[in-house]
């Protein structure tokens, strides 16, 4: 199955558009005006409530909420009919901010929102988008589903857990990985497709996997220069 | 036009615009024509919207194909409780990938179907559950509302009409499930995602059990073409019962995977041969899945008279579901792509009834020892029976979908089944 990819007529290391039909460039498919910048803080309390945005950055000790995740838990509130419809899109936010939502954070919730600790705790296993544990500084999901798989979607996991010399859904040792398998990201006409934190990566094929990590780890470093 | 390809055959009404970063925003979007349809709507009032939309005989594009402008007409008079249109942009059929691509390349045209739709049902508040994953377009969508917001397309007071109506965007947290009308609501609502009994059904108690549309979002973007063209506009397209345009979302082993406008009743073979410009590497056909993960498998003899409307689809034996071909060339293996799609089942079911939750991981127990070459001739029975024991006796059609790929692939397969069984032989295994 190593060779699905060769009549593939197009490569963009990571990413789908430029197919000689579009002359697209990845700034215009997935710039970073869209992609990667945090979701505004401000804007419409119906449009900017919250998304399910990783950082690079986690930050498991930060209080729920204060500052600006104050503001948009308050607008957040203000969109449903009652507190308990609320619940998703807080969790999203918590995780957003601590990068995982254990069972104390779970709790916290439970008291803002004044729901049972218990319910809360239901809610959160249900969904497999909040983890549970902490991850390494890019979470990384390959989708092995059919579309996937059929163009070569476990070789690529394996080279992702090959590459950053962890099992799947551990730490890697300098922190900066986690990989884990996904269901389908409906992506399935670029195969194989990948979500890192909050991007896609597309049409990744064995070969593409080391220059993410490149790409990734430069990320790092740069956030870590920045001091954010 | 298509994208990531295109297409001479395409009928390019809803996805005009794919590929074309300007489309995205609020001028690029009026200077196609965009926002004409809610003035449209507005002036004929909601049950001349509701008459457009059955005049068109439009069929919902989120799977079961019903009619939109008849939905419609289920919600009641409004009455004490507010009224709510929900969009299902929780797109996670394996196979499917066309709701992503209408949102990051037009989000204003989901914008104003939206409009009109919550118009048509006497609905204030719309929301657009998005599944988790999409950040890159929920952002798309969230930077297109808040244009339209403030250029007073949305909120208070639309256009001066006296009319209010809010989008909110609510964004899942990664459960399959979650895409069923009332597993939606269950989530909407801060609880897990457990599809509901039915009846009552959504227009009578939906969402906090107040009436309620759902519809998919490649339903709601075609809502304004008919409005701006009328509704009569839509059937040059299609066929009488499968009326208008429809985007195919190909992906497995053709040289061209994308998604295509093309009228439904288009020939399958043609579609894969020419739109989609063939098997990868001269290899020949072997199978095609061609509405998402939940329906029957089709062999290469189904496909050759196959035409891609409703009705051709179920008469080849299968169902258009969502258009989400999937194209199997001569080196897969069947039963691991059988086996794979079972265990995606199994991990989505949400485990409340009985046939669903222990029939999934039976049968993705068996097919893995089959596949393993543990297997006898008798498991095949076992899943047939199995099958059959989770088709039509559970809560939603979940189990019946797990089941579908099963049956169909040892009826149309068996042969590789029993190669696997009786000498651990594997296609396409190195
Ligand atoms: C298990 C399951 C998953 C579903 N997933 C989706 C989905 O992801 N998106 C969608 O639009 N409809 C999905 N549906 C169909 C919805 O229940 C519903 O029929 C549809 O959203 C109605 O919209 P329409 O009338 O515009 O097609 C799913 C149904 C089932 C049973
Ligand atoms: S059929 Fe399966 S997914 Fe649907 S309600 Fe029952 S257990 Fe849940
Ligand atoms: S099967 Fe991989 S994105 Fe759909």
């Amino acid at each position: 199955m190593s060779d699905s990819k060769q009549s593939v007529p197009f490569r963009n290391p990571g990413w789908a558009g430029n197919t000689g039909e579009f002359e697209l460039t990845e700034e215009q498919v997935r710039g970073d005006d869209f992609v990667g910048t945090r979701p505004p803080d401000g804007g419409h309390p119906s449009v900017s409530t919250s998304y399910p945005y990783m950082k690079v950055e986690k930050e498991p000790d930060a209080p729920l909420f204060e500052g600006a995740y104050q503001q948009r838990f308050e607008k957040i509130l203000s969109r449903y009919p009652d507190r308990q419809a609320a619940l998703l899109p807080v969790l999203n936010l918590a995780e957003e901010l601590r990068g995982h939502v254990s069972a104390g954070t779970m709790d916290e919730v439970a008291k803002l929102l004044d729901l049972p600790d218990a319910y809360v705790r239901g809610v959160v296993t249900f969904y497999t988008m909040y983890n549970r544990q902490s991850v390494g500084r890019h979470l990384i999901q390959v989708c092995t589903n059919v579309s996937c798989n059929l163009c070569g979607g476990d070789e690529v996991l394996a080279a992702f857990l090959e590459h950053t010399g962890t099992e799947p859904g551990e730490i890697s040792e300098d922190g900066n990985f986690t990989v884990i398998e996904v269901e389908c990201l409906a992506a399935c006409g670029f195969p194989t497709a990948v979500q890192i934190n909050s991007r896609y990566f597309e049409n990744v094929t064995p070969q593409d996997v080391p220059p993410i990590l490149e790409r990734l780890k430069a990320e790092v470093a740069a956030s870590s220069d920045s001091g954010s | 036009m298509g994208y990531p390809y295109s297409h001479e055959k395409e009928v390019r009404l809803i996805s005009r615009g794919f590929g074309d970063p300007a489309a995205r925003t609020l001028d690029g979007w009026k200077a196609m024509g965009g926002y004409e349809g809610l003035e449209k709507a507005l002036e004929v009032g909601p049950s001349g919207v509701i008459d457009e939309v059955k005049a068109s005989g439009l069929r919902g594009r989120g799977g079961a194909g019903f009619p939109a402008g008849v939905k419609w007409s289920f919600m009641p008079e409004k009455g004490e409780r507010p009224h709510y249109l929900l969009c299902n942009a929780d797109e996670s059929e394996p196979g499917t990938f066309k709701d992503r691509e209408l949102i990051r390349w037009l989000p204003h045209q989901l914008i104003e179907g939206c409009l009109i739709g919550s118009y048509a049902i006497g609905a204030e508040h719309c929301y657009i559950y998005l599944r988790g994953e999409f950040f890159e377009t929920t952002q798309v969508l969230a930077r297109a509302l808040e244009e339209a917001y403030a250029a007073g397309y949305v909120g208070e007071n639309i256009l001066g009409s006296g009319v209010t109506i809010d989008i909110t965007l609510h964004v899942g947290a990664g459960a399959y499930i979650c895409g069923e009308e009332t597993g939606l609501m269950n989530s909407l609502e801060g609880r897990r995602g457990l599809p509901r009994v039915k009846p009552p059904f959504p227009a009578a108690a939906g969402f906090f059990k107040s009436p309620t549309t759902i519809n998919n979002v490649e339903t709601l973007s075609v809502v304004p073409h008919l409005l701006t063209n009328g509704g009569e506009w839509y059937r040059q397209w299609g066929t009488e019962k499968s009326p208008g345009t429809k985007l195919f979302c190909v992906s497995g082993h053709v040289r061209k995977p994308g998604n295509y406008e093309l009228p439904l009743g288009f020939p399958m073979m043609e579609l894969i041969e020419d739109v989609c410009g063939g098997i990868r590497d001269g290899n020949e056909l072997k199978a095609v899945i061609p509405g998402g993960a939940s329906v029957p498998i089709m062999n290469v003899s189904d496909c050759l008279e196959c035409s891609l409307d409703y009705e051709g689809v179920a008469k080849a034996g299968s169902m258009l579901g969502c258009a989400s071909v999937i194209v199997m060339d001569e080196t897969t293996d069947i039963v691991k792509q059988v086996r794979r799609l079972v265990q995606f089942f199994s991990h989505e079911s949400c485990g409340q009834c009985t046939p669903c939750r222990e029939g999934t991981t039976w049968l993705t127990r068996i097919l893995s020892r089959i596949e393993d070459g543990r297997g006898t001739e008798q498991d095949l029975d076992t899943l047939l029976d199995l099958g059959e024991q989770m088709t039509g006796t559970t809560i939603c059609v979940l189990s019946d979908s797990a089941a579908a790929p099963v049956a169909s692939s040892i009826q149309k397969f068996r042969d590789e089944y029993l190669a696997l069984i009786r000498r651990g032989e594997r296609v396409g295994a190195a």
